[in-house]
């Protein structure tokens, strides 16, 4: 058991340290942060010692023109190979050090820990509710096969699930804001003073409509998911024995169907990790929730590589332990799996 | 569950709401509170109400004493002496002294790496505290606009940033307390979510009537619209032009439309670079040789309909521009520039007149050796909002008057870089934001610039670099607004540029909860101290 944790471990480490090196080369790619700041006050001189203070100064990694988005002067080339600004990258993520934010000057390990709760709030109150419903709308749509309920729930999911989420978002907030007087962006009432149950009122008041459009964009692909599984399962002969024994529908659904048909659903809410911050990203966008998808959206258009590396480095390993932890969990919920 | 929600929809129907806090809504944010490092125009937003500074610029575009009480100038126009306020206050009860203010004007001139603030300095040779309330500023040369360079250098405890002297200390401080002395006080900031000052009931010379200001950062212009129409903020800085007719409705927002604060510009350049002033290291220099004749360029300028244009692209909230030197110059814009007229008949015979004829019957004219097409590259930004729709009408325009446009959006890092210094495009839609003083637009078409990347036509031409130089050094304002209004006249009778229009600024406010906005000015700021020291909250 322990060799296979460690085994694992290691591969998510492998895995890992492969994105670090990604994400260094990945926003290189968009260019010189500094070609932003177009205005006559800017003198070539103020921009050289802006990019000194951003180490853009140094080479990228060598002196091939192509990995150079921004031109680096020969003498900056002849100097030692460990001055290059991937060295500096590596030795300062060594020591902990995600760098320094372009755009604001701050830590970026700050300004991420700042967000990441908020999303993690978001995601998880999204997330949560969109299994429930999803779980339970498969497991009774499946349970119902063929009927009314079922082509209902199939095709809502169906089409809560093609929705664009930004979309969707735009138009929850608008009908929102407009019949219910919710709040149309951000986390709490500014200055507000609350404390203890009425902040926790607040906050939910922002979080209404962000994790209902989260939970609409997410319940379909549970829904689908579980209602397939289970069609499985019932059709297993010890369902029928489960029938047999005179159990109840509750009892089958409950012990016998949904427990095997968890597996696929585990396995979908690991690997769609990823993508529900890509759904984060646009709908903290729409309600300027301030989490990290906010963070990744601003931080592209400013190309701010600090940010955008380290707020990349925590999502690869959020998804890379999420896998890791699925695995572990398939072992508890279906004995079969063996480890090793 | 059910009844934690319907707390949650009891609890929305009495929100409360402190009187004296009026709340701002803006898409944007600042990058950050350090005045040395900040970019933004957010950022300098706060800086105008949380610091003074020595001089401060209207909203009728003039410059007035803020700190200063008086000064004085040396003949040779090198030595300033100013003389502060007494009796101010920094928000921690410390005095404001003319040390604080030797301290700032050092400190910015000290860092290099201050993006804006540095260039601000560029000519100041030594700053001396002669005494509390004495502090002169000695310039490396005389040069015409001292006042404007002190309009962004805001006054900084030395209590504070002494702490702080250079380097990445002095950038990585997020000087969160904003410690300043102007009439609104830090409280409280979340970066990109909000900001909260409360006012400075004791600021020396003008202390808010509201409580407390809130700014509140919205994820897209939309959505502000609909903040201030449900009431939850009580201003909003911008808006999107297709919003103006369901605001101007509502019976409890008022518009104010006028310049903005910041002079900005949105221009058409051609690329003018020769065999002779192609830059020698990055030129490229592959523009179109037809647009080098002033004939053809003429022709395109009498083919722009600049009023069809505002009305399509801006919904008609602009005025037709004529030079990159804009009408939010005050004085140094040049209001008896003659402009060509919008008249294709003319355009036409122009073209004709010089050869430019079709001879093949394609629709497009062909240069008068018959080589080429007059087919020619046109990109734009793909951040400006109106930017496809101006491109499309100007395609149509000059198409018939048998000029072909391919029309390309690029994004500004490729528009960088095909625009300059390599000049490897034919035509080109972008624009600038400048200072109050004209010097730094009037530079961009100086044939210095060429090599640099400033220049974004490559026009060259020893009358203007004569006269730009004339009005550098010009201290005599009538004489040097005399050289500035010259230098227009020239720019319309080469025409580097065409200049389509000046958008107009657009800001709405609630009439139900604070009353006294500023909205008589040329300039339309309602974020402003102003507007925001004077607005009263409505009983």
């Amino acid at each position: 058991m322990t060799k296979l944790i460690l085994r694992k471990l290691g591969w998510a480490l492998v895995t890992i340290a492969f994105v670090l090196l990604l994400n260094f080369f990945l926003f290189r790619v968009m260019g010189d942060p500094t070609r932003l700041l177009k205005d006559p006050r800017l003198t070539q001189a103020t921009i050289e010692a802006i990019r000194v203070r951003f180490g853009l100064d140094k080479p990228v990694i060598n002196c091939f023109e192509s990995l150079n988005p921004v031109k680096v002067s020969l003498q900056a080339c002849a100097v030692n190979p460990f001055e290059t600004q991937f060295s500096a990258y590596i030795s300062n993520l060594l020591k902990g050090d995600l760098g320094v934010s372009f755009h604001s000057q701050r830590p970026v390990a700050d300004l991420l820990g700042e967000r990441l709760w908020n999303t993690i709030l978001l995601i998880g109150a999204g997330q949560i509710l969109a299994i429930i419903i999803g779980v339970t709308l498969g497991l009774f749509a499946a349970w119902k096969a063929r009927t009314a309920l079922d082509y209902t729930a199939l095709i809502a999911s169906l089409a809560a699930w093609s929705l664009p989420t930004f979309w969707l978002g735009i138009l929850l907030l608008f009908w929102g804001s407009h019949y219910f007087g919710l709040p149309l962006g951000g986390k709490e009432t500014i200055g507000s003073g609350l404390a203890g149950w009425g902040r926790l009122v607040d906050i939910s008041k922002h979080l209404l409509l962000p994790t209902l459009t989260f939970t609409l964009v997410f319940i379909g692909e549970y829904m689908l998911i579980m209602r397939s599984t289970v069609l499985d399962v019932l059709s297993e002969d010890y369902i029928l024995t489960a029938k047999a024994k005179g159990l109840t529908t509750f009892q089958i659904l409950k012990d016998h169907a949904l427990r095997n048909a968890m597996l696929p659903i585990v396995t979908i809410v690991a690997l769609n990790l990823g993508f529900t911050v890509a759904g984060a990203i646009q709908i903290e966008t729409v309600f300027s929730w301030p989490g990290l998808g906010l963070t990744i959206f601003e931080a592209v258009g400013r190309r701010d590589y600090p940010v955008l590396q380290g707020a990349f480095l925590l999502l690869a390993v959020s998804v890379v332990l999420a896998n890791v932890i699925a695995d572990l969990l398939y072992t508890f919920l279906d004995p079969r799996v063996r480890l090793g | 569950m059910k009844r934690l929600v319907l707390l949650i929809f009891l609890s929305l129907l009495g929100s409360s709401l402190a009187q004296g806090t009026l709340r701002i809504g803006w898409a944007g944010s600042p990058d950050t509170l350090n005045p040395g490092t900040a970019v933004l125009a957010e950022a300098f937003t706060l800086f105008d109400l949380v610091y003074d500074s020595l001089f401060n610029l209207e909203l009728d575009g003039s410059i007035q004493p803020e700190l200063v009480e008086s000064y004085d100038v040396s003949e040779d126009g090198k030595v300033w002496t100013f003389n502060i306020h007494q009796g101010v206050m920094f928000h921690d009860g410390k005095p404001l002294t003319a040390a604080d203010v030797a301290f700032s004007l050092d400190y910015y001139k000290a860092n290099t790496d201050f993006p804006f603030a540095n260039g601000y300095t560029s000519y100041f040779d030594t700053v001396e505290a002669k005494d509390d309330s004495k502090v002169v500023v000695t310039l490396s040369e005389a040069i015409p606009n001292m006042l404007s360079q002190l309009l962004y250098l805001y006054i900084l405890p030395e209590h504070v940033w002494s702490a702080y002297p250079a380097g990445s200390a002095a950038s990585e401080f997020e000087n969160l307390d904003m410690i300043g002395s102007g009439p609104f006080k830090m409280t409280e900031y979340k970066q990109g979510e909000f900001v909260r000052l409360t006012a400075n009931k004791e600021h020396y010379a003008k202390p808010p009537k509201i409580d407390e200001v809130v700014f509140q950062t919205f994820g897209s212009q939309d959505v502000l619209v609909q903040a201030l129409k449900t009431g939850q903020v009580d201003m909003i800085t911008e808006m999107p032009n297709t919003a103006v007719v369901s605001l101007r409705n509502d019976p409890n927002i008022e518009l104010v439309l006028g310049a903005p604060l910041a002079p900005s510009v949105r221009d058409v350049f051609f690329n003018l670079t020769t065999a002779e002033t192609c830059p020698a290291d990055d030129g490229i220099c592959s523009g179109h040789p037809a647009l080098l004749d002033l004939t053809v360029r003429k022709a395109l300028a009498h083919a722009t309909d600049k009023l069809q244009i505002i009305d399509v692209a801006l919904l008609g909230l602009g005025s037709p521009g004529t030079g990159i030197i804009m009408d939010g110059m005050g004085e140094w814009y040049n209001t008896e520039v003659k402009d060509y007229d919008y008249d294709p008949e003319a355009a036409n015979k122009l073209l004709d007149d010089a050869g430019y004829l079709d001879t093949n019957n394609d629709g497009v004219r062909e240069m008068p050796d018959g080589s080429r097409d007059l087919s020619f590259r046109f990109y734009w930004p793909n951040d400006v909002i109106e930017a496809p729709r101006v491109a499309e009408l100007l395609s149509q325009m000059w198409g018939d008057i048998g000029v072909k446009l391919e029309l390309q959006a690029l994004d500004p890092d490729a528009l960088t870089s095909v625009c300059c210094p390599s000049f490897d495009y034919d035509i080109m839609m972008w624009g600038w934001s400048s200072d109050p003083d004209p010097g730094f637009m009037l530079s961009i078409l100086t044939t210095d610039e060429v090599t640099t990347g400033t220049s974004e036509t490559g026009y060259s031409n020893p009358e203007y670099d004569e006269l730009y130089s004339a009005q550098a050094t010009e201290l005599d304002p009538a004489k040097r607004q005399a050289i500035v209004w010259q230098m227009q006249d020239i720019m319309m009778r080469d025409l580097p540029y065409i200049i389509p229009y000046y958008q107009q600024q657009v800001q709405a406010f609630r009439t139900d909860r604070f009353s006294g906005w500023r909205t008589d000015a040329t300039k339309v700021a309602l974020e402003d101290p102003s507007s925001l020291t004077q607005i009263e909250a409505i009983q």
